[in-house]
């Protein structure tokens, strides 16, 4: 479970998160959604520990990111839509490197890898060097790689952006099997047809503030419009939707 | 296991798959032992040449004046006596730059010597080629000698005493042979040694962090459980590895050349000895440590490989300076040269080379030195990782 109470951050003269506030719970796909620019990015990474909050509390798990980052990073995937696979590396050498990052013995890694080649089908890429993956192939290993260490918290950040539908798809039967799971995941997105399918909880976020939170249903009865869409819009408020 | 380790191996990995950067290595560990080996073999060839070399000139008419003949014969000139030849043949000849002159001796010289009037001799040279220069000045020496001879001689039969005409004596020692000239060039070539130091670890230091951003790799990996600190170390000590590897070959390749030429022949010498040697290799790990640390520091801001070529060229110019600046400034060797890194293993080598007996202080200051400068680079590298401004930009 991930709370998040009244968190600012400022950088310089922008004030970036101006009191987000939210929760997260295990076994729930809770999307982040905002028009570019709302601070979305900038709460993930304080999520993770990579950047400091000005004000308020955040607990994942129970732990302080800002105190414990390493810690709370151990317990979390973290995926964007940039999978950063090494070209020289093999999937297995690169499953294996960031398994080890996270202080998985041998004999952990060798049992996991195996799993994460029958549940994503990687036979065929495991000992290839990344050279030259496509993109499906990248997001496969990138998937693998945030899976590897079985964590219960996932930071997704916008990652179906540039994806075929095949991958797509890929990657939205592997979110479904961990909500099933009981994992609590966040996923920042712009595809409203990804928060409709896959997602119990919505937040949205605008000029750095939580301006709602409940599930699709919730919202569209809330602001008396039927497609989230437009119930998205009018929540954030056109003239800033437009301006972003 | 150790984090530290585990990206140290994964750097490693990576670097010792990259052709391109491991060419480049193989390239330069034995490109400049190859430059080294030339410039000193031509400088030597050159030294050979000058010493003993004879000149040859081309004497017209030689018959005419056969005193001069035997003083040029004396004077380890070499001279080939032709028949009359045309202002355009000689002209042709000289272009050759086969020969320094062309000594023409006309008809009219007997004529006039006899008569005691002023004889004409005609020397042609082609004073746009420099090396000639010296061997002209020879010549015009050698005649103004035998001038003298010929004067000294008649005031002799005049019964008047040949010194009258000799109020001074100049005696000209030139100590200058064109080997200790050159030598201070195969000097600078010695400083260089420790310049390629930097060279070996850059693709490495750049692939590793600007690279790593290139590839949008960055944000992922500083999202780990892994500190700042590991990061940056293990990354530092693989390039710094290479550096190590290959200057350390390097450094052992120029040994076996420079003990097996014959340098005391241009004013320099290699008397190292194998013990010697291996210090020098230990105490240049700290230079390599130094040239990797800063070479991270540098490129970890670059958002591109591009970029941090261009970056990389700080990193370059700081060994390059002083085996190029200090001798020019013509500075003693002083203790606090031992402190600078990159002039300190040059100040080292020179000073072993010579077969100077040392002592600990100037290896524990060079190996120093380096330490701390890498350091203070880990130290910088690691604080702007772990900055707010800096995950912003990745």
């Amino acid at each position: 479970m991930i709370q998040v109470e009244d968190v600012g951050k400022r950088f310089g003269q922008v004030q970036a998160l101006d009191g987000v506030g939210f929760t997260a719970r295990d076994g729930q796909t809770t999307a982040l959604l905002g028009p570019n620019g709302a601070g979305k990015t900038t709460l993930l990474r304080i999520l993770i520990g990579l950047l400091q909050r000005d004000c308020g509390s955040v607990s994942v798990n129970g732990v302080d990111p800002a105190r414990a980052p390493l810690q709370v990073r151990k317990d979390i995937g973290f995926l964007t839509d940039q999978f950063g696979l090494y070209e020289r590396l093999t999937t297995r050498e690169h499953l294996a490197y960031f398994a080890q990052l996270h202080g998985m013995d041998a004999a952990a890694i060798r049992s996991r890898i195996d799993e994460a080649v029958g549940l994503l089908a990687l036979d065929d890429i495991i000992d290839r060097r990344a050279k030259g993956f496509s993109q499906g192939q990248r997001i496969k290993v990138a998937l693998a790689r945030t899976l590897l260490h079985r964590p219960r918290h996932f930071l997704l950040d916008e990652p179906s952006r540039g994806l075929d539908v095949m991958s797509t798809r890929a990657l939205r039967r592997v979110l479904s099997s961990l909500r099933a799971e009981g994992s609590c995941i966040i996923m920042a997105t712009h595809v409203m047809q990804e928060v409709t399918h896959l997602c119990d909880d919505v937040i949205v976020i605008a000029k750095g503030r939580t301006v709602a939170q409940g599930s699709p249903q919730a919202l569209c009865e809330r602001t008396g419009i039927t497609s989230l869409e437009d119930a998205f819009v009018s929540l954030v408020g056109t003239e800033e939707g437009i301006a972003a | 296991m150790n984090k530290f380790l585990v990206v140290l191996r994964k750097e490693l990995t990576e670097a010792l798959r990259d052709r391109r950067a491991l060419c480049m290595l193989l390239l330069f560990i034995t490109l400049y032992p190859a430059m080294l080996w030339l410039t000193v073999h031509k400088t030597l060839e050159r030294s050979a040449k000058s010493d003993k070399e004879a000149m040859e000139i081309v004497v017209i008419g030689g018959d005419r004046a056969p005193t001069l003949l035997a003083q040029i014969g004396q004077r380890n000139v070499t001279a080939a006596l032709r028949d009359d030849m045309s202002e355009n043949e000689i002209t042709e000849l000289l272009r050759t730059r086969k020969h320094a002159a062309v000594i023409r001796i006309p008809e009219e010289f007997e004529e006039n010597y006899r008569a005691m009037r002023p004889a004409p001799i005609e020397l042609w040279y082609d004073s746009a080629a420099d090396q000639q220069i010296a061997k002209l000045r020879r010549l015009e020496a050698l005649l103004r000698n035998y001038n003298a001879g010929i004067a000294q001689s008649r005031l002799l039969a005049h019964g008047v005493s040949p010194a009258t005409l000799v109020p001074i004596r100049l005696q000209e020692y030139d100590i200058a042979s064109s080997a200790s000239r050159s030598a201070g060039f195969a000097g600078v070539m010695l400083g260089l040694f420790f310049a390629t130091a930097f060279f070996f670890s850059m693709n490495t230091a750049m692939d590793s962090t600007a690279g790593e951003r290139e590839r949008n790799s960055l944000e992922l990996l500083m999202a780990q459980p892994v500190r700042p600190l590991e990061l940056i170390a293990g990354k530092w000590i693989a390039a710094a590895a290479l550096s190590v590897v290959g200057l350390t070959v390097e450094l052992l390749i120029a040994h076996f050349i420079l003990k097996w030429m014959p340098l005391e022949e241009i004013g320099m010498s290699w008397s190292l000895s194998v013990p010697m040697l291996l210090a020098v290799c230990l105490t240049s790990i700290p230079l390599c440590l130094f040239a990797a640390a800063l070479e991270i520091a540098l490129a970890m801001n670059a958002r591109s490989f591009k970029e941090a070529q261009a970056l990389m060229t700080f990193a370059i110019l700081i060994p390059m300076l002083p085996p190029i600046i200090v001798p020019l400034l013509d500075l003693k060797t002083a203790s606090w040269m031992y402190a600078v890194p990159v002039l300190s293993n040059q100040t080292l080598l020179n000073e072993l080379a010579k077969g100077q007996n040392l002592g600990p202080l100037p290896f524990l200051l060079t190996a120093g030195g380096a330490i701390v400068a890498a350091i203070l680079a880990v130290g910088v590298a690691t604080w702007r990782l772990r900055s707010e401004r800096y995950v912003l930009a990745v």
